[in-house]
């Protein structure tokens, strides 16, 4: 599996994206659907394919001031190396 | 009248004819004719109709989705009511104008069908020279994705005792072709399929060695290649979910336009089906007398009735009690709690471990048809 680094620049893989509705936004791949809510959304959000993992985890603790600051990093990780895993997300 | 959650897929067959002939296609022994198909016009308001209704993802299906001319419209016409579109093809029709013009219309998923690793064997399954035309497709196809980063690529596999044993060469040779998603399906029994039972079983060894293939597989593409496994029902201990539960997220319009909870249900003597020629998805979705059949739990028999796990596998799947034990409305016989589920031991038994294995493997396709025709039935066309 690719490493994700500070640099990497995370966004959805081909044929990945999103769906629904304002309001109740999905994202869309093959053989099914996420419905994201939270911090699901704002990070997936930022996956763009402008932003490196350091500049979306520097967003995010600007934007979450009160969590703990390596928190933040080591989740933001965990959730997008799952979602590369299932093929949504590419880095 | 049971309560009913939205649906979340339509199955869209949009036509039954199709180039090849597979053997395991599970397609029903009567097809609908080319004049009984709907219009595009028909198609693009049940697209719009699905949507409202909640649908998120729309499966082209057939038969071969590319027999229509009017594909391209299909597809423009799902995206503009904001479906997610799936192509499930065998390739053939599809030239490298033609799949721009897919891309373009905003096709956002194709799903691409192998029948084995090599080309004799592959195209003595399919019943047509195919295989060597797919390998093309897949280049062009990675092209889109490398050049404007669209168009998510799965290979599919069907896998059954003609081809069960090759299973690792055919991870290697799919992998080579940089899918995103291979899916290793093995056949399900309806349709040609069943009628070719005896020819595609596999054995309960075959099936051990090939867990372990994919389970290998896995581990050495993860992060690279996604690999999703259809397990053969007849060798597991419960059934399978049939879609999702009876009329619980999924949807299916045969090419005729009539609406059915599973793509085998036509089978089921005494059903009434209706059409979207006549009805809006919606009230079909709601009223219809197919949809309402076998919903929720009131229908279900003993064992299932009082098991916790009426709530995973739904009682399994309806068509195939028919098929199997002449009732629909009896525990799918898959079950080893099912009374009737000697009649699974038994088709493994006999099917499987004394059933035909074609001597050739491998020869050109002319001396394959010619000398294995009598070896199962190929999928006819529709007239």
């Amino acid at each position: 599996m690719a490493e994700l680094t500070d640099a990497s620049v995370p966004k959805f893989a081909a044929g990945c994206r999103w769906g629904g509705t304002t309001d109740a936004p999905v994202v869309l791949f093959p053989e099914g659907a996420i419905r994201l809510g939270g911090t699901g959304r704002i990070i997936l959000e930022l996956c763009d394919g402008h932003f490196s993992l350091a500049e979306i985890v520097q967003r995010l603790e600007e934007q979450f001031i009160l969590a703990p600051k390596g928190n933040i990093r080591a989740e933001v990780q965990v959730f997008l190396e799952q979602l590369h895993a299932k093929r949504i997300i590419d880095y | 009248m049971t309560k009913c959650s939205n649906p979340l897929a339509l199955i869209a067959e949009i036509t039954h004819r199709c180039p090849l002939h597979c053997v395991y296609c599970s397609n029903p022994l009567e097809l609908t004719s080319r004049k009984e198909e709907l219009a595009t016009a028909d198609w693009l308001r049940v697209f719009r109709e699905a949507a409202a209704l909640g649908v998120l993802h729309l499966h082209l299906t057939g038969g071969e989705p590319l027999a229509r001319p009017d594909l391209v419209e299909m597809i423009a016409g799902a995206r503009q009511s904001r479906l997610y579109t799936n192509l499930i093809t065998s390739g053939i029709g599809l030239s490298r104008e033609r799949l721009a013009q897919l891309v373009e219309a905003g096709l956002d998923h194709i799903q691409l069908s192998f029948q084995d690793s090599t080309e004799g064997h592959a195209n003595w399954i399919a019943g047509a020279r195919a295989h060597a035309h797919k390998l093309e497709l897949a280049a062009w196809i990675r092209e889109h994705q490398t050049h404007d980063h669209r168009l998510a690529f799965t290979v599919n596999l069907v896998v059954h005792r003609q081809n069960i044993d090759h299973l690792e060469e055919m991870v290697t040779a799919l992998e080579a072709l940089h899918p995103d998603r291979m899916e290793i399906a093995h056949a399900q029994y309806y349709g040609w399929a069943l009628q070719n039972r005896s020819a595609l079983l596999p054995t309960r060894a075959q099936l051990d060695r090939a867990v372990a293939v994919v389970a290998a597989a896995e581990e050495r593409l993860r992060g690279k290649v996604r690999i999703d496994m259809v397990v053969p029902d007849y060798h597991a201990r419960f059934p399978k979910a049939c879609m999702g539960g009876w009329g619980r997220q999924l949807l299916l319009i045969d090419p005729a336009g009539r609406a059915l909870p599973c793509h085998a249900a036509g089978v089921i003597p005494g059903m009434r089906f209706d059409n979207v020629r006549e009805h809006t998805l919606d009230w079909i979705w709601q009223n219809s007398e197919a949809f309402q059949k076998f919903r929720g739990e009131d229908w279900m028999p003993e064992p299932c009735r009082s098991c916790d796990r009426r709530k995973e596998d739904f009682g399994g799947c309806r068509c195939q009690a028919f098929l199997l034990t002449g009732d629909a409305g009896a525990t799918d016989p898959v079950c080893e709690l099912a009374p009737l589920h000697h009649l699974i031991e038994e088709a493994v038994r006999e099917d499987a471990v004394t059933g035909l294995t074609p001597e050739i493997h491998e020869a050109p396709f002319h001396i394959l048809r010619e000398k294995m025709g009598g070896f199962w039935s190929y999928r006819t066309d529709p007239k």
